[in-house]
């Protein structure tokens, strides 16, 4: 067990070199820099601020300059951003948008698997119908339209939560649920409607119906046995949930102004601020695998059957 | 026994050791059959149908031109019977009203009550020329109101679905022949090349791709031709996953052995022999490839780096509503209406085929 949890965690080094790699090359093949101005600058000038960016070294000088960088945690300087580095602006950063994608992501598995529960409990009741209805509407409505329609009803025609701020205050509580809601839908969707299926396959189960002729409670059989069997898939699912939340708190953060990574993101991807959007881009692909990793070992202590070979 | 004689003149049909009438269904035949009884998949066929029925009979449709800008005709509200004209005064008179309710009087003075009358003259009286017709411009209607700039919110919205759907249809067709070849490939080769690509497609699905394609998007300039490659790019993953456990599974059989021992090289066997005999379940997943890709899509509008105006895509719409949302909330409801009505019609369309064509997947995300 120990050896397959060692072996993934360093299997995560490739993928994240290969990210750095990439998102190295797109940047210096982009056309256009961070220091293009409208009138051209004087060429003494341009040679200066390349010299301190070390912009005119050999470029795999620079790839191993910026690598070194990062294991030190040092992603250098913003170039839009005067004197500040693009670490203590991620760091600063960062928080908000983990806190909001942590919670979606929990809120989103939490009602999603009691959702799936109840309707598979009830199938073909109007409960069951009912959840998948909101089901299928949360999957094809996209977070930037729930975003804003949500707003529009509870914070500008019902004014009961507020438009816009993020925690501080005294209903800080309150800033945080049309934001969560947002992102949380179409992931809440997914994980019901998954839940469901896999719980419909669980209760016909032989173990399942062995538990029942014991005479185990419907209480202690849903909590005991259907509820691990039904949580397979889902926690399978998680990974790429999170990566797709991590996406889409990009647009909930534009929408509900939250001071978070995700309006950095596309603000330097249009400044060209190439240190920016490579610290991002990294420390994004670091949080995802990381909760892949996380989802993985988790899988393999629910799922015996699994062989860490 | 000669009632039940059976002219055996169609192909499909056959008689067993019981004499019974045996009909051969084709698959289609069969799926069609299951994809009827389900109603709401058939309500989202419909309503697929009649979007794209809209949005290719947009140019002949009696609509206003989707970029013509009349300025005095900004957020209009939407109206199924006053013209531009009632509207506009309707509005002054509100304004007016407001502004004696401040300074407490009861009657319009007399500018203003000029400024309604030299209103009510320019209704009945100002022209335009519009398709080389000249007509009483404030004497038009827009049945959901008016955008910022005074363009019709109807026909925005139907050439912005325009848009939105042929990037989705393009897109999809782009990415699924990209996910063809490479799933392809991998299935029937097999050996490193299949780890190779097995792994590279684990890595992407984990990854935060969007982002990726944000990049691309901000680097590169938006253009829709941009766009097309950038979301192409990532968006093949599915494909290929599918089209790789369908060739792996089909790869040993007879008819692929039969031509390979008549000397057909591997391109050939891929591409004439296997690859047709997944087409089925491939559109099926391209049909549900076709909503997540107008997300994408109007996903990237949103965030300002999609569609450019003066197209507009459903995206677009939405993102250009959220000023003002609050004075001119019909800028941000028939568009979004608009855009998760046809999502959830394709949903519902794909979920429907996925079913009715492959019965043993149901209910996968």
């Amino acid at each position: 067990m120990t050896k397959y949890i060692l072996k993934r965690f360093l299997g995560m080094i490739p993928t994240l070199l290969i990210i750095t790699t990439v998102a190295f090359i797109i940047m210096r093949i982009a056309p256009g820099g961070p220091f293009d101005r409208e009138r051209a600058i004087p060429p003494a000038v341009q040679a200066n601020i390349e010299a301190k960016y070390h912009l005119d070294e050999p470029l795999i000088k620079q790839y191993f300059r910026y690598l070194g960088g990062i294991i030190r945690g040092d992603f250098g300087p913003s170039y839009k951003y005067k004197d500040q580095t693009v670490t203590d602006l991620i760091s600063n950063s960062l928080p908000h948008s983990l806190l909001l994608g942590t919670l979606a992501l929990m809120a989103a598995t939490f009602f999603g698997v009691l959702a799936g529960i109840i309707a598979a409990l009830n199938q073909n009741t109007w409960l069951d119908y009912t959840a998948m209805s909101i089901a299928v509407f949360g999957v094809s409505v996209p977070a930037f339209v729930i975003g804003p329609v949500l707003m529009l009803i509870f914070a500008m025609k019902l004014k009961i939560l507020p438009t816009s701020g993020w925690i501080t205050g005294p209903d800080g509580w309150k800033t945080v649920l049309m934001p969560l809601i947002a992102l949380s839908m179409s992931y809440f969707a997914s994980i019901a409607r998954l839940s469901r299926s896999s719980v419909l396959e669980v209760i016909r189960s032989d173990y399942v119906r062995t538990a029942k002729a014991k005479g185990l409670s419907p209480t202690m059989i849903i909590l005991k046995h259907v509820l691990k069997g039904a949580m397979l898939p889902v926690v399978s699912y998680l990974g790429i949930a999170y990566s797709g939340i991590i996406t889409g708190s990009v647009v909930i953060e534009q929408i509900f102004r939250i001071p978070g990574l995700g309006r950095f993101f596309v603000q330097s991807s249009l400044n060209r601020d190439y240190t920016m959007i490579m610290g991002v881009i990294i420390v994004y692909s670091t949080v995802v695998i990381l909760m892949n990793f996380l989802v993985d070992i988790l899988y393999s202590f629910l799922d015996p059957r699994i062989s860490y070979q | 026994m000669s009632d039940n004689k059976v002219k055996n003149t169609n192909k499909h049909e056959a008689v067993n050791e019981f004499n019974q009438t045996l009909k051969g269904e084709s698959l289609t035949a069969d799926a069609w059959k299951r994809l009827k009884k389900n109603k709401m998949s058939m309500f989202g066929l419909v309503m697929v149908a009649l979007y794209a029925l809209l949005a290719s009979l947009a140019p002949i449709l009696p609509i206003h031109a989707y970029d013509r800008q009349i300025l005095d005709h900004q957020y209009l509200p939407p109206s199924l019977t006053k013209t531009a004209g009632e509207l506009m005064i309707e509005r002054q008179i509100d304004l007016i009203g407001r502004l004696m309710a401040k300074e407490k009087r009861s009657e319009m003075n007399e500018a203003e009550k000029e400024r309604i009358a030299q209103m009510e003259y320019d209704v009945d009286h100002q022209t335009m020329v519009i398709d080389g017709k000249e007509i009483l411009v404030h004497k038009m209607r827009y049945l959901l109101g008016t955008d910022d700039l005074g363009r019709d919110m109807l026909s925005r919205i139907i050439y912005g679905g325009q848009v939105s759907m042929a990037i989705g249809l393009i897109g999809t067709i782009t990415s699924v022949i990209i996910g063809i070849v490479i799933g392809a490939i991998a299935g029937y080769v097999g050996g490193k090349v299949d780890y190779f690509i097995s792994r590279f497609i684990e890595v992407m699905y984990g990854l935060p791709y969007m982002l990726l394609v944000i990049i691309l998007m901000a680097i590169f300039g938006k253009n829709i031709f941009n766009l097309f490659i950038a979301l192409s790019v990532v968006s093949w993953l599915t494909t290929a996953r599918v089209m790789r456990g369908q060739i792996m599974s089909l790869k040993n059989s007879v008819f692929v052995e039969a031509a390979r021992s008549m000397g057909a090289s591997p391109g050939r066997i891929i591409f004439k022999h296997l690859v047709p005999n997944t087409l089925g379940i491939i559109i099926v997943y391209a049909t549900l490839r076709v909503p997540a890709f107008i997300m994408l899509e109007s996903f990237l509008s949103f965030l300002g780096l999609g569609v450019s105006a003066p197209y507009a895509s459903w995206g677009s719409l939405i993102q250009d509503s959220m000023q003002g949302m609050t004075n001119f909330p019909w800028r941000l409801i028939w568009p979004a209406f608009a855009m998760a009505l046809f999502l959830f019609s394709m949903n519902f369309l794909g979920d429907g085929l996925r079913d009715a064509f492959d019965p043993q997947s149901k209910n996968r995300v």
